[in-house]
């Protein structure tokens, strides 16, 4: 940890076709400490044009931490994570699938996909806060990670 | 009988052999064309014989039939099963009883059941069958089946639905539930009263309302997402679901204490949730002493009958059976809280471990709830 005393602020990539839950991580993560950034992508296709400064993200930078939702149109939050998984200039980026559903066998999927952790959205707000600032003060500030920038 | 004919045939005078020929034959006559069961004889493929009730079953005439090939009048798709049956007989095995279809003469299809057996017939080989018309008990066999599938299609559409409901209603009510707790939090006493009042009734209802789903879910998956059967041992079930209850146990004081339990086959998971349910109803609706829980078990032959006996405020015998009935509840959620679903997901556990589940109970003085677990294994649909 003290390794990171000055760190730079983090940015933090949501995926979520629900623009409510969107919000309500900016809710949550308004009043931390820490300063981030957060960017957004509405589906799969458009968070894999993000990470891959594809059209209208040439300038994207590159996420410290992936909050990826499971059900999307498009592309599907399993399939993002595959294609994340499998690219070797992305694959070391912590995704956290983050999701409504509880459903054993898309739990068992994600790991087998090499996600992170799966969490689920607690229905209660103060869960839901408590849950996000967890989920970012462990993957921005607890482990060690080599933080590379966009290059 | 083909022994003691030969040993009449050899002692017996000529007059009376004459005499017993005659009554065999008539009493041959008498069975074979009397009979209610079509019967006749084929040789080399033809009728020989035939009787009148295989005339009516077929729609011919009696003379109609005498030449004809006996095949002539089956199903072409089900003339194998009969060719089939024929090379059995044939080869001395087991021939009787099976089923196949015929077309009569007034081109109507009939569902007959057959056994044929070999014979001699004018000193050459032959067969001896006999037929009944099966076709009102193949109908009514059929509606059945029709209707048990529709049955079973019908309770999986209703399981899917609830599943579906309570799964995608999660998402939206997310949503309502988080923004009006929002609202609370960032708005509430800086409005005036009616808002707050106003805003508290909208995160109530939405905190109940992800119960009630939370709920229904669980019950759907009792029929869904239930694990194989495999031994358990009730005890350790029990265990488990007083372990789960723990805290609720200490703070009012219960005692809760089991004779001896079997093992049993069934899905463990949803054993300690009935176990944890009906201790848990049983310590809820409690008197003002400390709540004393009992439970037993009873084998009789393939069937384990289990109570759970406590000293509680009873249920009035009128409603006996429809606490397991869903969203079911006999109190406010002041008196009480609770969805009205505990004993509903205990009963579709026990019906899916091929048992069934019934209270005794006079109110005020406890109650005694009762449910079987079959040893061979429920799990009927």
């Amino acid at each position: 940890m003290s390794t990171q005393t000055a760190r730079r602020p983090a940015d933090i990539l949501v995926v979520d076709d629900n623009p409510g839950d969107v919000r309500l991580t900016v809710e949550a993560l308004r009043d931390g400490e820490m300063q981030n950034s957060l960017h957004t992508a509405r589906d799969g296709a458009e968070a894999i044009a993000f990470l891959r400064r594809k059209g209208k993200y040439g300038d994207a930078p590159r996420p410290d931490l992936i909050l990826l939702d499971l059900d999307m149109p498009r592309m599907g939050g399993l399939q993002v994570l595959a294609e994340i998984k499998k690219d070797a200039a992305l694959r070391d980026i912590p995704v956290v699938k983050l999701t409504g559903s509880q459903e054993i066998e898309y739990i068992v999927k994600t790991y087998n996909l090499h996600a992170n952790c799966y969490v689920t959205k607690p229905i209660d707000l103060e869960q839901f806060i408590t849950m996000v600032k967890s989920i970012t003060n462990f993957w921005l500030t607890i482990v060690n990670r080599q933080r590379r920038t966009a290059n | 009988m083909s022994q003691m004919l030969e040993m009449n045939q050899q002692t017996a005078k000529p007059e009376a052999m004459a005499d017993e020929s005659k009554q065999s034959k008539e009493l041959f006559r008498a069975l074979f064309y009397r009979s209610p069961i079509g019967t006749y004889i084929v040789q080399n493929g033809h009728f020989r014989l035939v009787n009148r009730q295989l005339a009516y079953i077929s729609g011919y005439e009696e003379d109609e039939l005498i030449g004809r090939p006996s095949l002539g009048f089956v199903l072409a798709e089900d003339r194998d099963i009969v060719r089939e049956n024929a090379l059995r007989m044939l080869k001395g095995e087991c021939s009787l009883g099976y089923e196949f279809r015929i077309v009569t003469k007034q081109a109507k299809i009939k569902w007959v059941m057959e056994t044929v057996a070999p014979v001699l017939y004018q000193r050459k080989r032959a067969t001896l069958g006999s037929l009944m018309d099966v076709t009102e008990r193949k109908l009514v066999e059929e509606r059945l089946r029709q209707s048990t599938l529709e049955i079973q299609r019908s309770n999986a559409e209703l399981e899917q639905f609830a599943y579906v409901i309570s799964h995608d209603l999660q998402e939206p009510l997310r949503m309502v539930s988080s923004y009006t707790q929002l609202l609370a939090k960032r708005y509430g006493n800086k409005l005036d009263a009616d808002a707050d009042e106003f805003i508290s009734y909208a995160v109530e209802g939405a905190k109940r309302m992800q119960t009630l789903l939370h709920e229904l879910l669980e019950y759907s998956r009792v029929g869904t997402r239930g694990k194989p059967f495999s031994l358990v041992n009730c005890e350790h079930v029990v265990d488990q679901a007083m372990a789960n209850l723990k805290i609720a146990i200490e703070e009012c004081g219960a005692t809760v204490s089991y004779d001896v339990l079997p093992t049993v086959l069934g899905d463990e998971g949803q054993l300690v949730r009935l176990f944890q349910n009906l201790i848990g109803n049983a310590i809820k609706f409690r008197r003002e002493q400390p709540p004393q829980v009992l439970i037993s078990a009873q084998r009789r032959q393939h069937v384990v009958t289990f109570s759970v006996q406590d000293n509680g405020i009873g249920i009035d015998p009128q409603h006996s059976q429809s606490v397991f009935e869903i969203f079911r509840r006999l109190h406010t959620t002041e008196e009480y809280p609770g969805t009205g679903m505990g004993l509903a997901i205990c009963k579709k556990i026990v019906e899916r471990h091929g048992g069934h589940i019934s209270v005794q109970s006079q109110p005020g003085k406890g109650s005694t709830f009762y449910f079987t677990i079959n040893m061979a294994g429920g799990e009927s649909a």
